[in-house]
Formats: structure tokens, sequence, C-alpha cells
């Protein structure tokens, strides 16, 4: 496991200057291929993890290794680690001056200096596997959630990264835009993508997930299988969250 | 219809409002017995006294017998000169002239002095505009800088330059830096126009950066890029997109607060202005007049900025 894992976290804390303890703890590891799902309930934490992989969050203990890089050390170049790791992010935050093709195409151009009409080709082909090549040149503004959302991870994708980091990806989306994004993120875990999932979607979790994990107060509860994991619940705690959720 | 009997009744009001307000000047002026003499304007703008021709050297001066060519050939020297075009000859055959005597006026309209005053005024709120842009630029990204000596220092420019009056200001840099380093009156009035201004840009600057979502910054960081290659590709353009308005605002506050500077020895707009009234005596014509002229240019490019923001405004 340890030899493959591409995400190792070890003894993983943060703590806010205000006090707050977000993560109290935290031990994770990701193997190359594997695609795991965290859930909890909000304020859990599980946001708070994902944004340490990439260094969005900074750590108070621990660390943090992905794809052999250090993360949370003095020297890491920060910018060249997260072109290994896209991230999705719950408001996609695509960049609304932009077509979508540009919103694809822009970190490849000036981040790994690609010339523009390779960055653009490139970029085409990622809109097309996320089922929007009708939208290349369509500002975000005009496009639906569902269809932002998958911009979103077509651009992160563009910088064909090694993992891919979703934080709550389908929250932010009226009900009948789920479907689609859900249905982009299945057709990567099937390439192979590593991804770490954060998401209220159980049904995505026992279909895609090799393994899901339930955090709560700033600490993993557990984990396991999705089959196990859903059908004979470990703990109360988690008994009574998924009686919430699933109700 | 009662709603269009009660707007029509108003822009009655609007209108009235208006009638007593040229009758209320009107019947100032009368009380004071100004003599309205608006005939003199036009010539400040336009002016048609020609152009006066200056003896580039010592001289004999001979004009030929038709009265069309005056030729000078140099006194004590080889240089020759001879001009064709004047209308008005004030030497004449055999006279000996010095170096800038007057030779002759040469007929035809050049820019009166408030046109030449409308010119360094422009000049003077464009080279500003130049430097107060990349200033508060450079302020604005400091004010939101996590590098406290960055943050600090713009912090302290804004809070000094808007914490003091712009003509003192420009006493300072005229008087004081203007001395020490030996700045010309057009430099120094720049110098004072752009950092007064740079301040209020970064300000503005500043509000545009933090008006766009966080979001924003954490996706263009997600991919890899830099704090300067997130903020110019991603930020700044959504920002000064966003302050394009008090941009405009602070532009034209620009163009008027470059009247203080005619308090140093530069001819601009309303130096001008004080220049004709020193010699006719006719303070009321002339300031309506640069007023208009103040107006023009603001409402000009108040109108290019509207036209700019609905371009735009496509998404």
């Amino acid at each position: 496991m340890t030899e493959a894992a591409l995400i190792r976290a070890t003894g993983v804390e943060k703590c806010y200057p205000n006090g707050t303890q977000a993560l109290n703890g935290v031990d994770l590891s990701v193997a190359r291929g594997e695609v795991v799902c965290i859930i909890g309930p909000s304020g859990s934490g599980k946001s708070t993890l994902l944004r340490t992989l990439n260094a969005m969050e900074t750590i108070t203990a621990g660390e943090v290794v992905v794809d052999g890089i250090l993360v949370h050390a003095r020297g890491t170049d920060l910018n060249r680690m997260r072109t290994h790791v896209g991230m999705v992010f719950q408001q996609f935050n695509l960049f609304p001056h932009m077509t979508a093709l540009e919103n694809v195409a822009l970190a490849p151009m000036r981040v790994l200096r690609r010339p523009p009409a390779e960055a653009r080709a490139r970029a085409e082909e990622l809109l097309v596997k996320v089922g929007l090549a009708d939208k290349a040149q369509v500002h975000p503004g005009q496009l639906s959630g569902g269809q932002q959302q998958r911009v979103a991870i077509a651009r992160a994708l563009a910088m064909q990264p090694a993992i891919m980091l979703f934080d709550e990806p389908t929250s932010a989306l009226d009900p009948e835009m789920v479907g689609e994004v859900l249905e982009v993120m299945k057709d990567l875990a099937r390439d192979g993508m590593t991804m770490c999932v954060v998401t209220h979607e159980m049904g995505f979790a026992r279909a895609v997930a090799n393994r899901v994990i339930f955090m709560d107060a700033g600490q993993i509860q557990h984990q396991a299988a999705p089959a196990a994991f859903f059908d004979a619940p470990a703990n109360d705690r988690l008994k009574a969250f998924l009686g919430q959720v699933l109700k | 219809m009662t709603r269009q009997r009660s707007r029509g009744l108003w822009y009655g009001v609007y209108a009235l409002v208006l009638l007593g307000l040229v009758a209320g000047i009107w019947g100032m002026a009368a009380r004071v017995h100004y003599d309205w003499n608006w005939k003199d304007v036009p010539k400040y703008l336009i002016s048609t006294s020609g152009t006066e021709l200056l003896a580039p050297f010592d001289a004999y001066v001979s004009i030929s017998p038709d009265g069309k060519t005056l030729s000078l050939q140099e006194y004590g020297g080889e240089r020759s000169a001879s001009y064709t075009e004047f209308a008005e000859a004030y030497a004449e055959s055999g006279d000996l002239v010095f170096r800038d005597d007057l030779l002759a006026y040469q007929a035809g309209l050049k820019p009166g002095i408030l046109l030449i005053g409308l010119w360094m005024t422009l000049k003077l709120s464009a080279v500003s505009l130049v430097f107060a842009l990349v200033l508060g630029l450079v302020a604005g990204l400091g004010r939101v800088a996590d590098n406290p000596a960055a943050r600090q220092l713009s912090s302290n420019y804004v809070e000094l330059i808007r914490g003091t009056p712009l003509l003192v200001q420009i006493f300072i840099v005229y008087f004081f830096i203007g001395t020490v380093l030996q700045l010309s009156a057009f430099t120094a009035g720049v110098v004072a126009l752009a950092v007064f201004t740079g301040a209020y840009i970064a300000e503005i600057v500043r509000s545009g950066i933090e008006s766009v979502p966080r979001g924003q910054m954490e996706a263009s960081r997600s991919l890899g890029m830099n704090y300067a290659q997130a903020m110019r590709y991603v930020i700044l353009p959504q920002a000064l997109k966003k302050t394009l308005p008090s941009l405009a605002g602070q532009f034209i506050n620009l163009i008027k607060d470059s009247s203080l500077v005619s308090v140093m020895a530069l001819t601009d707009l309303t130096k001008a202005g004080r220049e004709i009234i020193s010699s006719n005596f006719r303070p009321f014509e002339v300031w309506f007049t640069i007023a208009l002229m103040y107006l023009a240019l603001t409402g000009s490019l108040s109108y290019l900025v509207r036209r700019l923001e609905k371009r735009l405004a496509h998404d």
C-alpha cells in the first residue's frame, strides 16, 4: 500500500488562529487509480482535509506527501506541485471574463508554456470529453450550473494531473443537473484517474468509490469498501448520519 | 392619463426653475451694472492677430520694390535670409535691425491663449493619468499584498495623500521638491497630480480586487499559477472592468484638479483665463467660457467611457 500510495497524509492537524481544531490527527493514504469518497456532516473537516492535500490550506502538524512531494515542507515549489493535482470546487469558480475554451486553455498556456494552438486543440478535446464541444465559445454566465462544473472539470484535466480533488462538486447544482456531472466523474474513474471526492451523493459513492471515508469532528471515524460501509455501518454515529442523509 | 399629466407638470416646474436661475443671474448682472461684452471672447480662442516675424540675427534690411520680399544681410557676417509671406512690414529698406527685432507681421489664424491653455490642460491631465494609473495599480496591489512592507507603505501613501489638500501638495512639490531636483513647472505639475490621483486610484484598484470572489484566486492557484499570473490573467481583468465607472470619475476629477496647477508658472486653461482677465478686466465672460470648456472636456470623456462600458458589458 505505502509503495503505491499517491497520497499519504500522516497525523495531519489543522488549528485555525481562533482556536478551532478543524483536523485532529488524520491519517489517509490513497493508492494510484483509487477513488475515495469522503462523507460526513458539515464542519467535520472533510473539505479542509481535501484542501490540505494541495496546500490550499496550511497545516499545523503532521505531513502530507503527494506524488512523492512533501506538500507542506518549506522549500516545496507549490505551483509545480499543484500542476499534478487538479481541483474542482463547489462553486465552479470559472473565470467569467473568458470563454469556456479560454478557461480550459489558460493554465496550460501560462503555466506549462504550451503554444496557444496546441493548448486550444487540447482544450477542445477536453470539452468534447465532458460533452460540451458546442459551448467552446460561450462565456460561463451563459452556461447552466452543470455545464459550468463540467467546464471546470475539463479545466482541471487540462493540466494532466495525476490526482483529481473534488470539493462537493454537485452541492451547488440544481437536482436535474447533478447527473451529468456525476457521469463525467464516473468516466474519469473508469479511465483510472486517482480521485478524492468530498460529496453528499451516496449513490455515487456506492457505485464508483473503492473506499468510503466517514469524517466527524476533524477525524476519520471509519473507512471501508462501499458495500460494507453502507450496508453494515460500523458505529452509531455513522448509522445516525446515514439515517439522516439516506431517508 | 393622470400620470402623464403630472409628468408634464413636473417638466414645467423644471423649466420654470431653470428660467428662474437665468433670470436671477441676469438680475444680478443688472444690479452690478455689468456691461456684458461677449465679442471679445472669440479672439482668445482663435487669434487673428497673426504671427510676429523676428530677426534671427543682426542684419541690414532690404525690401524689394514691389514690397513683397524682405531680405536680410547679416551685419559683420555672411548669413542672409529672405521672407515673402507677410502682411505688413515694420522695417524699412536700409534699416539695421538687431536680433529679435520685429520685422513684419505674418497674417493668418493661430490658436488663442484659451486654446493653448486647453491643450496644456489636456497634455498635463493625460501625462499625469498615465503615471497615476501605474502608481495606483502598484499601490493598490500593495494594499492587498501579504507582504507587510508593501502593505504598510501603500497604506501610508494613501493616507498621507488623501489627508492633505492638493493645493498644499502642489506647493510642496513645486517649491520644495521642484527646487531640490530642479524640476520644470510641467514636471512638477505632473508629479503632484499623478501622486495625488494615484492614491485615489489605489483605493479603487483595491476595492476592485476585493470585489472579485476569493474562489477566483483559489481556482487560479489550484491550477499552478503563481500569484502574479493569477492577478494578471484572472483577478485584474475582472477588477478593472468592475471599477471602470469609478476610474472614469477619477479621470474627470483629474482634469478638474489640474486647474490647481495654475498657481505654478504653467499656462493651463485656468491660468490662461487669469491672464486674460488681468488684461481686459472681463471676469464674467472669461470664467463662463472656461467653465464651458472644462465641461466639454469632461463631458466628452464620460461619453467615451459610457461607450467603452457598453462594449465591455457583453457578458
